[in-house]
């Protein structure tokens, strides 16, 4: 990690701390997890590696606001008491059941309330560092640069597919998009190879082959809507830094020439990684922030999800643009 | 269902990511409700999402071809839908749901009724952005 000693040190411990946090409320949830005062040893690969493999997911993570919401102002994650969390999640849960036709769940909607349980959300909001729980300003370059935010949860009118999302175009959710829950496809395989990790995210089906040899980074002219990770343990914290995404990919706007983020995959019980990612690009954030959120164990494989094969919406919302203009002029 | 969709861009709002594949308010109308009976004549079953079309006799007695968006195949199944026999062709249904913005017979379907009573959901509510 390209960070001064001081900011590591202060990550480190905002990690360490969320980890215990981690661990102590999936062990009000998961019989088998283990307290914080004993950390927990993860069983090893027949090479030795610590042992990570198997499918995780993070739909209770869902709609968790990225930055610290205004009513929190002044405070730290902290500082939440275990009341205000309580209130954090059944709120989220009571929105989503509003969502439902009548305002409850009825028939094949129950699904939704046991997978996509926001009642069992970890956090108030994701930003473990800096401490106010906000994105860092962005550098004076970061502001000159011409917003290039795109997509159909964005953008009220589109005039051809570079005005979609690289997700409405099911071509890819980088890092860390990848791993931020959206309504469904919030699963994740992780498997292992003597010198090599592979993740596969569910939603666009990406894979990631991490390599664990030390190798340096491809040259900068190499570049990956993914990024190109490279890993390596810190105990039995799986580290991936990645680097070399390309312009279209990289995360809310961050230069992609010097954007690198920095994950960390702490098996904290037998059912729960917790997950950090720092992002770093000191060309469009005043200093690196990081999110964080647990993963945790699913009794589910992963599925296919072919985005491609029958990717309807983009002609439908570019066929009822044309139609509306056509209207207009008649 | 104004509400509703309000409630669904609260939700949105906040969040730290896009809700699902792509935005419902972009393709579909949450004022326009939909609910026809018909019969169904074909069934994609295809990601990003699923795709049926339904006969629907009008009340002059044409038939009018709709056609309608659902969940990815892997919601459906993990709903309980198995492919080719949940949802085939020659089955009688009634889909609930919302029109597109502008081509009348294109739906976001929501639930489908079957010919025996049962129920299943075959799309997200309106304005989760789960299309």
């Amino acid at each position: 990690m390209r960070l001064p000693h001081s900011t590591r040190r202060c990550v480190a411990a905002v990690i360490a701390a969320v980890a215990a946090c981690l661990v102590v409320g999936a062990a009000a949830q998961a019989p088998t997890s283990r307290t914080a005062d004993k950390p927990y040893t993860p069983p090893r690969t027949p090479w030795g590696d610590p042992d990570l493999q198997g499918v995780f997911g993070n739909d209770n993570e869902y709609a968790t606001p990225l930055e610290r919401p205004a009513e929190f102002n002044g405070k730290t994650l902290s500082d939440i008491t275990a009341d205000e969390m309580a209130k954090i999640r059944a709120t989220a849960q009571q929105r989503m059941l509003a969502a439902l036709p009548g305002g409850r769940v009825r028939g094949p909607d129950e699904w939704w309330t046991q997978n996509l349980d926001l009642s069992k959300r970890s956090q108030p909001w994701l930003i473990i560092d800096p401490a106010d729980g906000k994105i860092p300003p962005l550098t004076p370059e970061a502001q000159k640069r011409a917003n290039t935010v795109r997509g159909s949860f964005v953008r009220q009118t589109f005039d051809g597919p570079e005005d979609f999302s690289m997700l409405d175009r099911c071509i890819s959710r980088s890092i860390p998009g990848s791993m931020i829950p959206v309504m469904y496809n919030n699963i994740y395989e992780f498997v292992q190879a003597p010198g090599l990790v592979a993740i596969t995210y569910e939603i666009i089906h990406e894979a990631r082959v991490i390599p664990l040899d030390g190798r340096p980074h491809v040259a900068g002219s190499v570049r990956e809507h993914m990024g190109d990770p490279r890993g390596h343990w810190e105990g039995n914290t799986l580290v991936v830094e990645t680097t070399n995404f390309t312009a279209a990919a990289a995360y809310r706007g961050a230069n992609a020439a010097t954007f690198r983020v920095t994950e960390r995959f702490t098996p904290v019980s037998a059912d729960v990684i917790a997950w950090t990612a720092t992002l770093n690009d000191p060309t469009t954030w005043t200093k690196p922030w990081t999110i964080a959120m647990p993963l945790r164990r699913e009794r589910q494989p992963t599925m296919a999800y072919d985005c491609h094969e029958g990717n309807y919406g983009l002609r439908n919302i570019l066929s009822a643009q044309r139609a509306a203009e056509k209207d207009k002029k008649e | 269902m104004t509400k509703m969709f309000a409630v669904g861009l609260a939700i949105l709002a906040g969040v730290a990511g896009v809700s699902a594949h792509h935005s419902f308010a972009a393709e579909y109308d949450s004022n326009k409700p939909v609910n026809v009976s018909g019969t169904v004549m074909n069934v994609e079953w295809t990601n990003p999402h699923i795709h049926f079309w339904v006969d629907v006799k009008s009340a002059d007695g044409a038939i009018v071809h709709w056609r309608f968006e659902g969940y990815p195949p892997n919601m459906l199944v993990r709903q309980g839908w198995k492919k080719d026999a949940t949802l085939k062709p020659g089955d009688t249904i009634t889909v609930t749901g919302w029109q597109a913005r502008l081509e009348p017979t294109l739906g976001a379907a929501r639930e489908i009724t079957f010919a025996d009573g049962r129920k299943m959901a075959a799309g997200p509510p309106a304005g989760t952005g789960g299309q």
